[in-house]
């Protein structure tokens, strides 16, 4: 069947000719360059992941028996709690009305276990704040320049439409001490997702944390915090790498000389795990990749 | 490939919850008294059985249409991609560079056809610069090969070696001699004592029929599936459990079995019974 084809068609992977214009293009009013007769263009994967691979041929089934919570019996409906105000109050009708006894989101159960909702990775979000960037927000440049051959993304780039490139972050609050003002840029952050994501975390993995001195695994909470925390119920992983890190990276490491100086980064691994125990099943689905945690 | 309902149902009918909570915090066996520990001997009417596997450990090869699909895909990204900034990365006139430079002509023709970006190295500086750069590459790639995608296990079609079919899921199948003569294939398992748990079970009975010389890992406490035997056979309800091997092999233990096989899922299906297969399809892989 595959030599059929090969003989049919030449080579697949191969381009043969391009076909003579049939047309006259159409010029960009803004570029002044021609547009070809497309109009979506959306790049999709263009390469196999060893990473995504490994995800579906074995850890999603390690996971589902590892994290499978058995329930014999169908839920019991949500406690009905009090609301603080009487909503049909015409005086309080549109107020803000929270139940008694605070916020539940940290008591939250998780969605029953299903095939359907195994743990996955969804995104890796990479952050750097710079305190410099707040006298002179030139020295945001370099880092942007770091960030940009980490992450491999620019706005739009390369016909991804969901890629948002380097993100300049900027300052919310005005903090006296640190002289922060609201509106100027302080921080730059990158989201990937698909591909990108699994070899983002491949090449943390596998150069970067082997090579960090005295790094012995990423450091767990104590087993006596608590359990109803924001983090613990969020089904995010966190962690920081130092400066010298940065440089650990292969796209860094070959011309480390151009980059003034190093920075250090924030990881966030954002999976779709919720409720009670999100996190241990995050932390479940990030050691099936290679990522080492260490007991506090 | 995931069964969650089949398994449940039953661990609930046959292991009531208090048996389960009361071994939960019991004193150790060893503890007992000799009449007591004979008793804890006795036989549970269930089996323990491991689906032992070996992941795959080579990436899939792509199928001509998944390869006609990624260079598609590539083309297009290659086409609207972002230019690539030389001079950053490069030192103007650097062997790198003029390597680099030779061998994105050669990905940019294969991706849009013969005409483009045709080369000229007609001159003698350009062919000097191929020489250089064809050192490079001879030096570099020294010592340098690749291994290869298929090994002698593949070639041989030995069934016991845990080296062949590296892109797929492997499962290990016992051959056992049953009293009639008939040999029949099915996974390592055995007898639940009184008293033990069901997981510990299904891990002392891989210990007992494939030794030792293993270092395996049972995935959850749960159990994966069950198979019922049909109302009229003798044998009993067998809970499985998934474990992975991360070293060594199996060296048979027990006399009644006679060979071990590593399989993938298609290949259990030829060798084991159609009714054993029904019962044990769906906890298996496809991958």
């Amino acid at each position: 069947m595959a030599s059929a084809v090969r003989n049919r068609l030449g080579s697949v992977t191969r381009f043969g000719r391009a076909p003579p214009p049939s047309k006259k293009l159409r010029i960009d009013k803004h570029s002044g360059l021609p547009r070809p007769h497309v109009g979506n263009l959306i790049v999709r994967d263009f390469a196999p992941c060893r990473l995504e691979e490994h995800y579906h041929t074995t850890l999603a089934d390690d996971l589902m028996y590892l994290t499978y919570k058995h329930e014999h019996l169908p839920r019991p409906p949500p406690r009905q709690i009090r609301l603080t105000y009487d909503s049909n109050d015409p005086y309080t009708k549109n107020r803000y009305n929270p139940p008694v006894g605070g916020s539940q989101a940290g008591k939250k159960l998780p969605p029953p276990s299903s095939p359907s909702n195994v743990v996955q990775l969804q995104r890796v979000s990479v952050h750097t704040f710079l305190r410099d960037a707040i006298t002179n927000k030139g020295s945001l440049l370099p880092l942007i320049a770091a960030m940009r051959s980490l992450a491999g993304e620019t706005l739009k780039g390369g016909g991804r439409h969901s890629s948002q490139g380097i993100q300049i972050v900027r300052a919310k609050k005005s903090v006296g001490t640190w002289k922060l003002r609201p509106g100027i840029p302080i921080a730059v952050k990158f989201d990937l997702t698909g591909p990108a994501m699994y070899d983002f975390l491949a090449n943390v993995t596998e150069f970067v944390l082997p090579r960090i001195r005295d790094f012995r695994g990423l450091q767990m909470p104590a087993p006596s915090a608590s359990p109803n925390s924001a983090s613990a119920v969020g089904g995010v992983v966190s962690f920081g790498l130092p400066p010298e890190a940065l440089g650990y990276f292969p796209q860094i490491e070959v011309n480390q000389d151009s980059y003034p100086k190093m920075y250090g980064l924030h990881i966030h691994c954002i999976t779709n795990a919720e409720g009670l125990g999100a996190q241990n099943q995050a932390r479940a689905l990030l050691s099936g990749f290679q990522l080492p945690f260490l007991k506090k | 490939m995931f069964t969650l309902n089949s398994a449940s149902a039953p661990c609930r009918r046959l292991i009531s919850k208090r048996a389960v909570r009361a071994l939960a915090t019991e004193v150790p066996a060893q503890a007992a008294a000799p009449s007591e520990a004979s008793k804890s001997k006795a036989k549970v009417p269930i089996n323990a059985a491991v689906i032992l596997n070996r992941s795959p450990f080579l990436t899939k090869t792509p199928t001509p249409f998944e390869r006609a699909y990624y260079a598609y895909q590539a083309r297009i990204r290659r086409a609207l991609h972002n230019p690539f900034p030389y001079d950053f990365y490069f030192k103007q006139g650097s062997l790198l560079e003029t390597r680099f430079n030779m061998e994105e002509r050669k990905r940019e023709r294969k991706a849009f056809g013969p005409d483009f970006a045709s080369e000229d190295y007609s001159s003698a500086e350009s062919a000097e610069a191929m020489a250089a750069v064809e050192m490079l590459k001879q030096q570099e790639s020294e010592g340098q090969e690749f291994a290869p995608r298929t090994n002698k296990a593949d070639t041989e079609q030995d069934l016991t070696s845990l080296d062949r079919q590296g892109q797929r899921n492997l499962y290990l199948l016992l051959q056992e001699e049953e009293g009639s003569g008939r040999k029949r294939w099915r996974f390592p398992q055995g007898d639940v004592e009184k008293g033990e748990l069901l997981h510990q079970a299904a891990q002392r009975d891989l210990h007992d029929e494939c030794g030792a010389n293993m270092d395996t890992w049972v995935v959850s406490r749960n159990p994966i599936g069950v198979h019922r035997p049909a109302a009229d056979s003798a044998s009993q309800p067998t809970f499985f459990f998934k474990a992975h091997i991360l070293a060594g092999q199996v060296q048979l233990q027990s006399s009644r079995i006679s060979s071990f096989a590593w399989l993938t899922k298609e290949e259990i299906q030829k060798h084991t019974d159609a009714e054993y297969w029904e019962g044990v399809k769906d906890m298996l892989s496809d991958y």
